[in-house]
């Protein structure tokens, strides 16, 4: 149930293109049930074991103000049973549990609709509260799911939930495919979110965890003025006023709009024969009730005519980030900016999830680390998001030289500016192609990881989409590299944001 | 084998997916039977010329290459005042070159090939790592063991690298979890090659010298192990690498003597101050080596007390039940020829700190005095056979499990025997295990937070503190000094 801020959009480009040129080639068998519910199967004879992962189209970018942070908080409620599952008698339950949302419900209104809210009064239904809350434990079976998983052999076991997607997880003995097809089906159909409040106080310590990672507040804060408009404006784990004030009305309604078959991808890779998984997906998936279309997101980014800067201090490294909206995935552009990200920051490092990062053997880390020794890092990377993308640079200065961001930011413009008049060496960008074709074979290793990419690519514009993406990757010109350069690294569509180390927060 | 294995579970499949009814609950699912013998590490083993040993898979699946050479040497070998070598070692083998190659050459050339090279330096063993398509492993393996027996620590390279690292020391204490690890080894282990960090002035007095001596006291044929899987001929392999390898001499390795000796730190409460609003927490004492024979009952009684996730006690009481945490749990950990740690662990916010420790003790205790439920050791066993299969999904995980169990002297029917001796373990065994290595009264507490909040506690737990034993205010050093840090 952690929540991992996701970046597969970026490593999905890496297939297909060298599928022919090695002759091997990503076979994805799929099948669609009656309900639009999709079942894609990666067969891999071996070892018994067997990679069953869900994915769901919906994340942080399907909330509102007022609920942010609930696709999250959902994740964390769907290990909390259903009627079958994690309850000894569901009629009981049920109408304690009533009683117990009936009770939180007046309190809320107390605490939170009103400015004067009586204490006294919360108080004491906060302990009637109490009182019905141990009285639901003798009919609770705690973490149910989890414990009927890890008993029989799974690992992996996990949930996350990103901006777009939401996953479910885990690899089961090759024999036991069955219990998951039957958990997560009755998960989808009739989830029960017991426990509801004292969950929601572990995603608020989950929050604090993130407030005391140094330089949290100022990303977020970096963040939120980076995307004015769209939904990504804010983060995964929600604002601290939603997570204390949303309801389990709020997650039942989400649930019920998001959860339906028409909206899921089931991927299996491993050790098991299609036919025997398609029969059983049949046999459990088949039996929920196909949901409503669904519309996308409606609202993008507006463009910004003038340049954002953000300026922060606090218990973190002094740094420097500037950040460029660039078109979401799948646009014309995005393999030009996937391989000038590449080479202008090759190597690992940058922010996870995009395209490039400040290794050894990047433009930024040769110009800025090691010839001028004016950075301690620095790196490239470009994040093609479903809806809207970014291109970020980011960089560290050496502060025993005296180096300030603000002479990395002159520095880092003077490498764009080569870049749209000159663009690429015809050595980086076949460097840049070679490393995407090898990454391609060996996301073909492993499990996990490729289940990953290929549901995930899947929800949005099909699975196939990372075949074609490399294909497009194949094609760029230096001179695509220069236009695209051009075209987006301007300061009206940019944010520049500094912060320098002080104690405090 | 594996062929036979998968075809009698597709059969099975079958079977299930057509044959039975939907199944209205887990309970009623019924499994067919699936048998598993792990690989022999005898089949793989391989020695090559002068006395280098490797695990090597040919795995044609994909064309894909990956080599790894296991160095029995780590930072742990490095004296007081270079202490850093290991990190700085590890950055140089590539990037300080070879007698022919610059550094950057190879990094940009294993770049352009879509390939990786790493060099990796732990406390007993280093690792270098190699990956790259099948069509690149002759120019890839010439370059690992040019990285791996001639390297020449540059004098540039060597110059930045220490400055980058010295500037990296200026973010020593800002994550309040590093500060939390760091300070609780310190507490647990005391001074000593186990603990030492680096300094501004540690840093600055490595030499190119001192990269060569360590690396040629230590890197030589008979001290390396290698594991190696993917797309090629065992005999082809042989040759290559025999070639490769010709004339690389190395005389018997004698190895500096080993901390030992740790007096255990005073119980109490260990306090860190940190400007944050949750308090980090690590509770426990010195562990045991995984070569103990108690080693598989610990394992299985900690799975019930704090290791087994949501199936776990700990979890289930501070996490489920109180919504105290999102990371709560117990661990033992373990190292190469020292006991490691036990610890209970969460982060809470500061109101509940005093709650939370009070929770994870009242388990320690708990699972001292009474035997597990016939359910929890039910779900631990199971967990550990069932998912034994998982240790074996990768060919080059397999061999550099293999490589490892070799290096570290442990058994090599190891994963052979693993399961009986999971099966042979009982209740009374896991309460015997849980008396003699789990010792709340003996713990020492540390908490990374704000001390106020902290102390003065909340509704379910007032303060202060003391209530937990002794309050020792420990400070931070200064990392580019490694002095005391009088003031927070």
């Amino acid at each position: 149930m952690r929540k991992r801020i996701l970046v597969l959009v970026a490593s999905a480009f890496v297939l297909a293109a060298f599928a022919q040129a090695a002759g091997v080639t990503l076979d994805v068998k799929e099948h669609v049930l009656g309900n639009g519910m999709k079942i894609l199967m990666i067969p891999k004879p071996g070892v018994p074991r067997v990679v069953c992962h869900i994915y769901f189209q919906v994340g942080a970018i399907n909330e509102r103000p007022g609920i942010t942070g609930s696709a999250h908080v959902h994740e964390h409620l769907m290990f909390k049973g259903t009627e079958i599952m994690g309850v000894t008698d569901y009629a009981k339950d049920t109408e304690i549990d009533r009683k117990i949302d009936e009770l939180m419900g007046k309190i809320y209104r107390e605490k939170y609709w009103k400015t004067d809210g009586d204490p006294v009064q919360i108080a004491a239904w906060q302990k009637e509260f109490d009182v019905l809350v141990a009285a639901e434990k003798a009919y609770i079976i705690k973490d149910d799911l989890w414990t009927r998983y890890m008993s029989n052999g799974g690992t992996g076991l996990n949930a996350s939930t990103s901006q777009e997607t939401t996953g479910y997880y885990v690899t089961l003995p090759s024999n036991k495919v069955e219990l998951q097809m039957l958990l997560e089906s009755d998960r989808m159909m009739n989830a029960r979110f017991r426990e509801f409040y004292s969950e929601k106080d572990v995603i608020m310590e989950e929050r604090r965890l993130s407030e005391n990672q140094p330089g949290f507040f100022f990303g977020e804060q970096v963040n939120a003025a980076f995307y004015a408009a769209s939904p990504y404006h804010w983060g995964v784990i929600g604002w601290m006023d939603d997570l204390k004030k949303m309801t389990k009305q709020d997650l039942v309604d989400f649930h019920n709009r998001y959860y339906v078959p028409n909206n899921a991808v089931a991927i299996y890779v491993g050790d098991f024969d299609p036919a025997a998984i398609i029969a059983m997906a049949e046999k459990y998936f088949g039996r929920i009730p196909k949901g409503p279309d669904l519309e996308p997101i409606r609202t993008g980014e507006p463009p910004q005519y003038s340049e954002k800067r953000l300026y922060g201090e606090g218990p973190a490294a002094t740094s420097l980030q500037m950040m460029f909206h660039t078109p979401p995935d799948g646009h014309p552009d995005t393999a030009a900016l996937s391989i000038l990200a590449g080479t202008l920051g090759s190597g690992g490092g940058g922010f996870r999830g995009g395209r490039g990062g400040g290794g050894g053997t990047g433009r930024l880390y040769k110009n800025l680390v090691r010839d001028k020794q004016l950075a301690v890092s620095a790196s490239a990377s470009s994040r093609p998001q479903w809806y809207v993308g970014a291109f970020q640079f980011s960089a560290t200065p050496r502060l025993d030289k005296g180096v300030k961001p603000e002479d990395l930011e002159k520095e880092i413009w003077a490498e764009i500016d080569k870049v749209k008049k000159d663009g690429l060496t015809e050595e980086e960008i076949q460097k840049a192609k070679n490393k995407d074709e090898a990454g391609f074979i060996r996301g073909l290793a492993s499990t996990a990881g490729l289940a990953s990419r290929v549901g995930r690519a899947d929800l949005k514009r099909g699975w196939r989409s990372i075949l074609t993406d490399l294909e497009d990757l194949k094609k760029v010109t230096n001179e695509d590299i220069k236009r695209v350069a051009a075209k987006y690294f301007v300061k009206d569509n940019s944010l520049t944001a500094i912060y320098t180390r002080k104690s405090g927060r | 084998m594996k062929r036979t294995v998968t075809a009698i579970l597709a059969l099975a499949f079958v079977c299930v997916g057509l044959g039975l009814g939907q199944a209205k609950h887990p309970s009623e699912l019924k499994y067919p039977s699936l048998k598993y013998d792990p690989p022999d590490p005898k089949a793989f083993r391989v020695e090559y010329a002068g006395g280098l040993r490797a695990y090597v898979q040919e795995d044609r699946s994909l064309p894909l290459f990956n080599i790894t050479a296991i160095v029995n040497c780590g930072g742990l070998y490095a004296p007081k005042e270079k202490a850093g070598l290991d990190t700085v070692l590890g950055d140089q083998l590539i990037k300080g070159g070879t007698k022919t190659r610059e550094g950057t050459v190879i990094e940009d050339r294993i770049d352009f090939l879509g390939g990786s090279l790493n060099f990796n330096v732990g406390e007993r063993t280093s690792t270098l790592s190699l990956s790259v398509l099948t069509k690149d492993l002759d120019e890839g393996l010439g370059m690992f063991f040019d990285v791996l027996m001639n390297p020449a620590f540059r004098e540039e390279p060597l110059k930045l690298a220490k400055a980058r690292f010295v500037e990296q020391l200026r973010q020593a204490n800002d994550q309040p979890n590093g500060v939390l690890s760091r300070e609780y080894e310190k507490l647990l282990y005391g001074d000593n090659a186990l603990t030492w960090r680096p300094t501004k002035a540690s840093y600055e007095g490595i030499t190119a010298a001192d990269l060569k001596a360590f690396h040629a006291k230590y890197v030589s044929p008979k001290n390396v192990i290698l594991a190696v899987a993917g797309d090629f001929a065992k005999a082809d392999l042989k040759a290559k690498i025999n070639k490769l390898i010709a004339g690389w001499k190395g005389g018997p390795v004698v190895f500096p003597a080993l901390p030992k000796g740790f007096p255990a730190a005073e119980p109490g409460v260990y306090f860190i101050q940190k400007a944050i609003n949750q308090g980090y927490i690590s509770l426990g004492h010195l562990g045991i080596e995984d070569t103990n024979p108690d080693y598989f009952a610990v394992q299985v009684m900690n799975f019930i007390l704090g290791g087994g996730s949501f199936t776990s006690r700990i979890t289930t009481k501070v996490r489920s039940d109180e919504g105290l945490s999102y990371n709560q749990g117990s661990r033992f950990t373990y190292r190469w020829g020292f006991p490691g740690t036990f610890s209970g662990y969460v982060q809470t916010k500061s109101s509940t700190v005093g709650y939370a420790i009070s929770l994870i003790l009242a388990e320690l205790n708990r699972i001292r005095k009474e035997p597990v439920s016939d359910a929890e050791m039910e779900t631990a066993v199971n967990y550990y056979l069932e998912s034994f299969a998982d240790s074996f999904q990768s060919a080059q995980a397999t061999m550099m499990s293999f490589a490892n169990l070799e290096m570290t002297g442990k058994p090599m029917d190891y994963f052979k025997t693993y399961r009986s001796k999971i099966e042979a373990v009982t209740k009374a065994r896991v309460q015997e295990v849980a008396t003699k290595y789990v010792h709340p009264d003996k713990a020492a507490i540390m908490i990374v937070g704000d001390f106020e909040p902290c102390n003065k506690g909340g509704d379910k737990w007032p303060g202060p503190l003391d209530k937990l034993g002794k309050v020792h205010r420990v400070n931070l050093t200064d990392p580019m000094t490694g002095e005391e840090i009088k003031k927070p």
